[in-house]
């Protein structure tokens, strides 16, 4: 109920205060206000009440004053007014209400002031809370503050530490591997100085490391890139390392090499470094050979338009001037021989270390490692055929490409050297047999050589046209081997022997095959030395007018005086005057006869051995030729100096002798162009030589000269000692030429060099027959009696006119011995000439006698007996030739019928003529006998014919 | 091999032994000096064709040997030779008072008409000189020779001398001078003029051509 009260109380206070009639009610409170109480007291001092009436007052207040706080007092006072308006009532109202505003105001006022001092304290106490409040305030944020600065100054800076650390921790981190990706970046430098420095392992392993770590940092975005640059740059190694593999071709090195195999091992591709090995070698082969070729063709050309780089090697090798065919060839068989030498020197770096890598490797690997190396060693032999192929190829395309036939010898010979160099490396190289170039060779050689020996023979015609058939005076211990041209004979033999006791020495082992390869295997060129063994063993020094002094140079200069002495014979002739016809002073031993032409034959025959020796395959064509050399010289010598006496003569020329002068002739000889016949086909002549004529200053017609006869010993003797010499190298030339060819040789020798002697009888006995007048002593003989009845002791003077010619020609002879020396053999053929020429007279003479007596056989006896004795103090022959020819003439006569009847049937020796005069002259016979006698002997004649 | 040539021209070298001829032939034909050129055994031969006023001429070129003892051998070359080469060695006076002889020979055993140049030979070796150009020019016009210094070893002069020679023998074939068809001419019509003088003949000499 109290608290109802205090409600409506508090209620009414506050309409009170609402009244807007009421004073403003002060709103700041202060203490003195409260303290005076101002406002109630004005109040009562309007009128002072008692509380009895003011508790009546106060209890008379309408209800509805309480009911609402927006009571509008006024309106509600209003509408109490009646309708008639009673100013009393008003103004009653008017009081009493003024009384109740009175006694509220007091009541208030005295509430208020009542309540004053709570209100104070309470207003007291605000205060202080708010200055509390206020205080708290201030240290809130002054703590806010202070926080704010420590959470500034302390927490944010060690967190941003952190922070920062953590993020130093990574850069660190990715510095590293930035640094890595630099090196690894940076590595492709240090690989392509690794190529440059051809450490292809290197490279392939940091390569293959780099690639591992790369894959590492495979997060990046850069490495991605990197990676793709690795693998470029390993395919680049292999391709380096490829390149570096098609070095070996052209120089082999064993470290390179080793290098670059290992480089494989480590990829693992052995098997395809062999293959790519051999890709290269016949690239090698081919550029090689096209490059060193297109070199000198551009080099000749000049500045010409066409341009030699897009033909065909086989087109360019035909574009090879003649000049630098040889100088090509050299450089060519020279890079080739590199090449090839690199493929041996590789097989053979192969064969010593794969056996090394089978042995070094085990297991599973072992078995790989033996595969691997059977499969290069079969491939490395059978690259060995190829290549040789190629380059036998190579070399005959070139070879062929040339029209050598206007080289020189020693030029050509160069060339044939140099190829036959190439065949036998080849034949060390891989056994081979070498046809391309063998046949290649033979088909220049052949071609070369004809055209060679054509210009040959014409030489040889030229030099037999003006040769004066001197005697060229050479040493007296000349041999054909002391010229020059035979030089290489005896470096030949010396060689063939010390290579014979080689064979002997090692002949199972194939050291020998070895030869090339291994002498030149660090440094030097097979084709190189050439230039060096020309000079120093003058092998193929004949070049063209190249002389052969040392058939002179090796005999002091007195020696050579004497030897000229001995020679011209102007000395011995006066030391001996005395024994002119003897036989020790008419002829001369050992001196070998030379003529210029016979010297130069000499030299073509020593340049023909050289051309067998260096040119097996045409050996025998040479052969042929060399014989023909002989087969001219020998017609010629017939033909300008025996010719006339085959036709007086025919017994001159031996049958074999006549065989072989018609075979020349057939063969050899170009039939003589006759005036107006059509001139001779090309070919025809191609291979033949027109018959020489004789210089005009040979005189073969002075007798004084002995017709000729010191020119015909130079011509027959140079021939015979020509034959000689020949001999001599019969043996040689039976080595040089194919075993199947030998019947040739034979055949050569019997039917042309031993034919040369053969020659003097024809040569020679011309001379005799003219010399001496045997005509005259028959006629002589002619006018001698031979029916004598007494026997007589003087022999006839047609002996001693025979005699008489015969020592003038000796002295005739001598006067020749002195020009030229005479051999013993010609002496003797001279003299038994003309002595069986004298018995000839002897027998013709007898047999001319119309009548003899017993003692006219026996003067016929004397007289040749007179002729023996005093023969033999004139020459020295023995036996006298044909001396039973004359001897059994005369004694026949003395036989009886019968005997005589079987000595005619006996003796075809003599002619008919002689049989008859025979059978005519014996008086011992009757007439029957010796009609019958006569008809057997023309029988005989039939028969004979 | 077809050898063609308008003319043949057989050429003799002569002199002293030692005064360089081998050397002068072979520096002809093979361009190069003879290093160890050692004294001629009788003759020696060699041929080149040359090319001289628009003609080509076979040159048949005979070495003889200057050894005293080689005359009798090589007398028999001189015969009908065209040209001669007569050589002396100008660091020699011994091979240079020989020509005279030489000459001689030369003018008697070989066609009078002979066409001959005089060459001193050695000309490189100056400082050796025994024979004076002047002295050799006048020898050389007072025998009516040519005249000529070569070196075999350098190879100056040396073609020259031939085709000086040869020039010669051209011009007096053409004035007529020299008769290529005379015997011991010492020259011949290669097989290129030969054909053209048979057409020529042919053609002009049919009429009367009982031969
Ligand atoms: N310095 C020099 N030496 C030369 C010259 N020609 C030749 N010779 C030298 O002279 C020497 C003789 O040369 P050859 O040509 O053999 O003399 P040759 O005239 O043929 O002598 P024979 O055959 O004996 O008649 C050799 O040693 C040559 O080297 C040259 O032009 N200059
Ligand atoms: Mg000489």
């Amino acid at each position: 109920m109290a608290a109802s009260e205090i409600k409506r109380k508090f209620r009414n206070l506050l309409g009170g205060k609402q009244e807007p009639v009421q004073s403003p009610i002060e709103e700041n409170f202060s203490h003195e206000q409260f303290s005076r109480e101002a406002a109630v007291t004005k109040a009562k001092n309007q009128r002072p009440r008692n509380p009895h009436e003011e508790q009546e007052i106060f209890e008379a207040i309408e209800e509805a004053y309480y009911n609402n706080e927006s009571f509008d007092t006024s309106e509600f006072e209003l509408k109490k007014v009646p309708e008639v308006l009673d100013l009393e009532k008003i103004e009653d109202d008017g009081t009493t209400l003024r009384q109740q505003l009175q006694v509220v105001s007091k009541k208030v006022s005295e509430l208020v002031l009542q309540n004053h001092p709570a209100y104070a304290a309470e207003l007291q106490r605000v205060m202080e809370l708010q200055k509390a409040l206020q205080l708290a305030s201030i240290i809130c944020a002054n703590g806010r503050r202070q926080l704010t600065i420590a959470r500034e100054s302390f927490t944010a800076a060690s967190l941003g530490l952190l922070a920062n650390y953590k993020k130093r921790q990574q850069l660190v981190g990715l510095l590293k591997s930035l640094r890595t990706i630099k090196t690894l970046q940076r590595t492709d430098l240090r690989l392509k100085e690794m190529m440059e420095e051809e450490d292809y392992c290197g490279a392939i392993q940091l390569c293959l490391e780099c690639q591992k770590a790369a894959s590492i940092f495979r997060h990046y975005k850069c490495i991605s890139e990197l990676n793709s640059k690795l693998q470029d740059t390993f395919e680049m190694i292999e391709e380096q390392l490829d390149v570096a593999l098609s070095k070996t071709c052209l120089n082999f090195d064993v470290d390179h090499y080793e290098k670059v195999q290992t480089a494989y091992r480590l990829l693992g591709k052995t098997q395809t470094a062999m293959d790519q090995l051999h890709m290269h070698f016949t690239s090698a082969i081919h550029n090689t050979a096209f490059q060193i070729v297109l070199g000198y063709v551009e080099l000749c050309s000049g500045t010409g338009s066409t341009n030699f780089q897009k033909r065909q090697y086989s087109d360019l090798c035909m574009h090879i001037s003649i000049e630098s065919f040889t100088p090509c060839l050299i450089d060519l068989c020279k890079a080739l021989w590199g090449v090839m030498k690199s493929y041996y020197r590789t097989m053979a770096w192969h064969d010593i270390h794969d056996e090394e890598a089978v042995a070094d490797t085990e297991g599973s690997g072992n078995i790989e490692a033996t595969f691997n190396r059977c499969y290069i060693k079969q491939k490395l032999e059978h690259g060995l055929v190829r290549i040789w192929q190629d380059v036998q190829q190579k070399v005959k395309t070139y070879i062929l490409g040339t029209d050598l036939s206007e080289f020189k010898l020693e030029g050509f010979i160069q060339v044939l050297d140099l190829v036959n160099r190439m065949i036998e490396i080849g034949e060390e190289f891989c056994k081979s047999k070498s046809e391309g170039l063998q046949d290649s060779l033979k088909q220049q050689s052949l071609n070369y050589f004809r055209n060679h020996h054509r210009a040959r023979m014409d030489e040889l015609r030229m030099f037999l046209e003006n040769e004066g058939w001197e005697l060229c005076p050479v040493k007296s211990s000349f041999q054909i081997m002391q010229l020059m041209e035979f030089r290489f004979m005896r470096n030949l033999v010396h060689s063939s022997q010390a290579s014979d006791k080689g064979v002997q020495l090692n002949s199972s082992s194939p050291s020998h095959h070895s030869k090339y390869f291994e002498r030149y295997a660090t440094e030097g060129n097979p084709f190189e030395t050439q230039q060096e063994e020309e000079e120093n063993e003058d092998v193929w020094a004949g070049t063209g007018n190249e002389d052969d002094s040392d058939s002179d140079s090796d005999i002091p200069d007195v020696l050579k005086q004497d030897f000229i002495d001995e020679i011209t014979g102007e000395t011995h002739s006066n030391r001996q005057p005395k024994r002119k016809y003897s036989r020790t002073r008419s002829y001369q031993k050992n001196v070998p006869i030379v003529t210029n032409t016979s010297l130069n034959v000499f030299r073509v025959i020593g340049k023909y051995m050289q051309m067998m020796t260096v040119l097996k395959p045409i050996a025998f064509d040479v052969m042929t030729c060399m014989a023909q050399l002989l087969d001219y010289y020998l017609y010629t010598v017939y033909i300008f100096f025996g010719a006339e006496s085959s036709i007086t003569e025919e017994k001159t020329v031996n049958n074999r002798l006549w065989v072989t002068l018609q075979r020349i002739q057939e063969n050899m000889i170009a039939e003589s162009p006759v005036p107006g016949a059509p001139p001779l086909e090309v070919e025809d002549r191609r291979d033949k030589v027109s018959q020489p004529h004789i210089s005009p200053i040979v005189n073969l017609i002075s007798s004084d000269k002995l017709y000729g006869l010191a020119e015909r010993i130079v011509a027959a003797e140079s021939l015979v000692f020509l034959g000689e010499q020949l001999e001599l190298l019969e043996p040689h030339l039976e080595i040089l030429i194919p075993p199947n060819r030998k019947a040739f040789l034979q055949q050569f020798y019997s039917q042309t060099v031993k034919m040369a002697t053969e020659l003097r009888k024809p040569v020679y006995w011309s001379v005799t027959g003219q010399s001496v007048d045997y005509d005259n002593v028959l006629q002589h003989m002619n006018t001698v009696r031979w029916d004598v009845k007494d026997i007589m002791s003087q022999h006839n003077s047609y002996v001693d006119h025979l005699l008489m010619s015969f020592q003038n020609f000796g002295v005739r002879l001598s006067e020749v011995g002195r020009r030229v020396p005479i051999p013993k053999a010609v002496y003797d053929t001279l003299w038994e000439h003309c002595v069986r020429l004298a018995n000839r007279t002897f027998v013709d003479g007898y047999a001319n006698a119309k009548k003899c007596s017993n003692e006219g056989r026996a003067l016929m006896q004397l007289d040749f007996q007179q002729f023996l004795s005093k023969l033999e103090k004139l020459v020295d022959i023995k036996p006298i030739p044909e001396r039973e020819y004359v001897e059994m003439y005369i004694k026949a006569y003395y036989l009886p019928e019968s005997q005589l009847e079987l000595w005619l049937q006996d003796h075809k020796e003599y002619s008919n003529k002689h049989l008859l005069a025979l059978i005519n002259t014996v008086d011992h016979i009757n007439k029957k006998g010796r009609q019958r006698l006569i008809g057997l002997v023309e029988e005989l004649e039939r028969y004979r014919r | 091999m077809s050898e063609t040539y308008d003319f043949l021209f057989k050429f003799l070298v002569i002199g002293s032994a030692g005064a360089g001829k081998s050397c002068i032939l072979h520096q002809f034909i093979e361009s190069k000096f003879k290093q160890d050129s050692s004294h001629t055994i009788g003759v020696e031969f060699g041929s080149k064709v040359v090319s001289v006023g628009g003609k080509s001429v076979k040159l048949q070129i005979w070495d003889t040997a200057g050894q005293e003892r080689f005359r009798s051998v090589t007398r028999s070359y001189y015969r009908g030779a065209a040209g001669a080469l007569l050589v002396y060695d100008i660091t020699s006076r011994e091979t240079y008072n020989a020509l005279t002889n030489w000459l001689t020979d030369a003018r008697t055993l070989a066609s009078p008409n002979i066409v001959i140049i005089l060459v001193g030979n050695k000309k490189d070796l100056e400082a050796e000189r025994e024979v004076t150009f002047m002295e050799a020019s006048r020898f050389a016009q007072e025998n009516e020779l040519m005249f000529l210094e070569t070196s075999a070893l350098t190879g100056e002069n040396v073609e020259e001398t031939f085709l000086k020679c040869a020039r010669q023998i051209l011009t007096k074939i053409e004035s007529g001078e020299l008769d290529p068809e005379r015997m011991g001419s010492g020259i011949q019509y290669g097989d290129a003029s030969l054909r053209r003088l048979q057409r020529q003949q042919q053609t002009t000499k049919r009429p009367d051509c009982g031969c």
